[in-house]
Formats: structure tokens, sequence, C-alpha cells
């Protein structure tokens, strides 16, 4: 993959990992790993509610769990790609949103994870997200400012 | 989490954000409330056709227009972005603590089994 800027409607987010990326696919795809670190800060996502079939149209489901309230969130989807160890991709259910799991090898034993979000709703997520982007109404008009600036006015 | 819920209204307003008028006619709103007029000076549009875009806007509830007789400015409902957003950085902020978690866990298994029993 060369894009680096997603296009409209588009996520992306990369991390770097000290891991051989053979170790990184495992984490990603087996319910034993991914029990450790797949719900975010606040919940945790317990094996027994972890399915994973990995093989397109194979489900991947997860039960995220809140710490503090014991309320559950289920997240539904189904492996649309799964290529041994640098590719997974799966659609989720509800949203519709296709999540693709890119993994290169960097060499030392590092690899770099991308993820790549499209179909996300609606046709406006740009990359501002990844910059930590606030609810500041004044730099949304900023940059709404910007893009209008770029975009022709037809 | 409130994602599933909130979605179908955030469809409605990205979508109309994806035009570049309706985009720089939020932008201007989010300065001040603004007259149609007020709006359609900075574009080569006629006001029928700004009209159009403020209805589009109006339906998603993005902005909303007051009865005053012949001005009747536009305003934007912020909470309505602010919904939008919040949703970009709820989940950049889902995958930020996965990505720490996997990390703190790669950590784990590949520690070597001495140290892993000091850590104990």
């Amino acid at each position: 993959m060369s894009d680096q800027t997603p296009a409209a409607g588009e996520l992306i987010y990369t991390r770097v990992f000290t891991a051989p990326r053979e170790l990184v696919f495992r984490c990603l795809t087996e319910p034993e790993h991914l029990t450790h670190f797949w719900g975010p800060a606040g919940t945790s996502t317990p094996l027994d509610g972890i399915k994973v079939d990995p093989r397109p149209g194979g489900v991947f489901e997860t039960v995220m769990v809140n710490d503090a309230d014991g309320s559950r969130y289920t997240m539904r989807a189904r492996y649309t790609e799964i290529v041994t160890p640098e590719r997974i991709a799966w659609t989720d259910r509800d949203s519709g949103m296709t999540t693709t799991s890119t993994l290169t090898d960097l060499g030392g034993g590092r690899t770099e994870v991308q993820i790549h979000q499209a179909g996300v709703p609606g046709a406006m997520l740009l990359p501002e997200a990844q910059a930590g982007f606030r609810t500041s109404l004044d730099r949304f008009a900023a940059y709404l400012g910007t893009l209008s600036a770029e975009g022709d006015q037809a | 989490m409130t994602v599933a819920v909130t979605e179908g209204r955030l469809d409605a307003t990205f979508t109309a954000l994806a035009d570049p008028t309706r985009r720089a006619i939020v932008a201007r709103l989010a300065r001040g409330d603004a007259t149609v007029n007020e709006l359609a000076a900075p574009f080569a549009m006629s006001l029928p056709g700004i009209s159009k875009h403020l209805k589009v806007l109006e339906r998603c509830g993005l902005i909303s227009r007051t009865r005053q007789a012949q001005f009747r400015p536009c305003h934007l409902e912020a909470g309505l972005l602010d919904e939008a957003v919040s949703w970009i950085e709820q989940n950049r902020r889902i995958w930020a603590d996965r990505f720490d978690r996997l990390d703190q866990h790669l950590r784990d298994i590949q520690q070597p089994p001495e140290s892993k029993g000091r850590a104990r």
C-alpha cells in the first residue's frame, strides 16, 4: 500500500511494534492473545466472548465489557481477507465499515501495523482525526476553511 | 457505547458535509449567524442555489433558521458537529488504547523466562 493520505470517508492508524511479524499476526487473529489487548482502556474482552474463524466469510466477534458498570458491547464482523502473516480484513455487520490491517516486516524484529478503515459513516472523515482532533468548533471551522479554499466551487 | 445509536444521524451529517460549498457555509456560520445574502456573497452562485444547500444543512439539523421575516439568519447547531467530531475522536482513541495494550502484551510474551519470574 502506497497511500498515507486517506481518501474521504477513510481513517488510517499506524503503529510500530517490537516483535516479529508472525507473532503480531497471531496476536491479531488468536483469541488467547486478543483477550489481552482488544478492549480499549477501561474495558475487558473475555476469552469466551471471542469468536475467530480466520478465513474469508468467517466470523470475527468480540464482546467488550465496560470495567466500570459491566455493560457489554458486541462487535460482529466477517473476515473478507486473510493473508498470513501480512493482511487481515473484516467488515463490521452493523456499520458496514471495513477494517484492513496490514503488517509490514521492518526488519530487526520490528513490525509496522497499519489499520485502514473504509466506509466510515458518511464521507468526511479526514486526516485530522489521526492528529488528535478536538471538539473545538473554532479549529473545526479553520479546518473547514482550509478545505473550502482547496476545493473548487463549481 | 453509543457509537451504533448515533450512526444514522452522523451519516446524514457527514453526507451533508461532503460538499465543499456546504462546508464553506458551515465554516462561515461557526464564526456567527448570517443571512442568506451574507452567506451567498463569497460564492459565484445564485440565491436559490445557496438556498438549496441551506435546505440540505437544515434537514440534517446542522443549521437552524429563525423566523425573523426578511432576515432569517442561519444558525449553526454546534451540538451535531461535536457529535460527529467525537465519533472520530472515540474511534481514534479505541485504536490508540488497543495498540498500547498490544504493545504491552507483546512485551509480556517475549520476556525471557528469568525476568518474568522477577516481575511476579
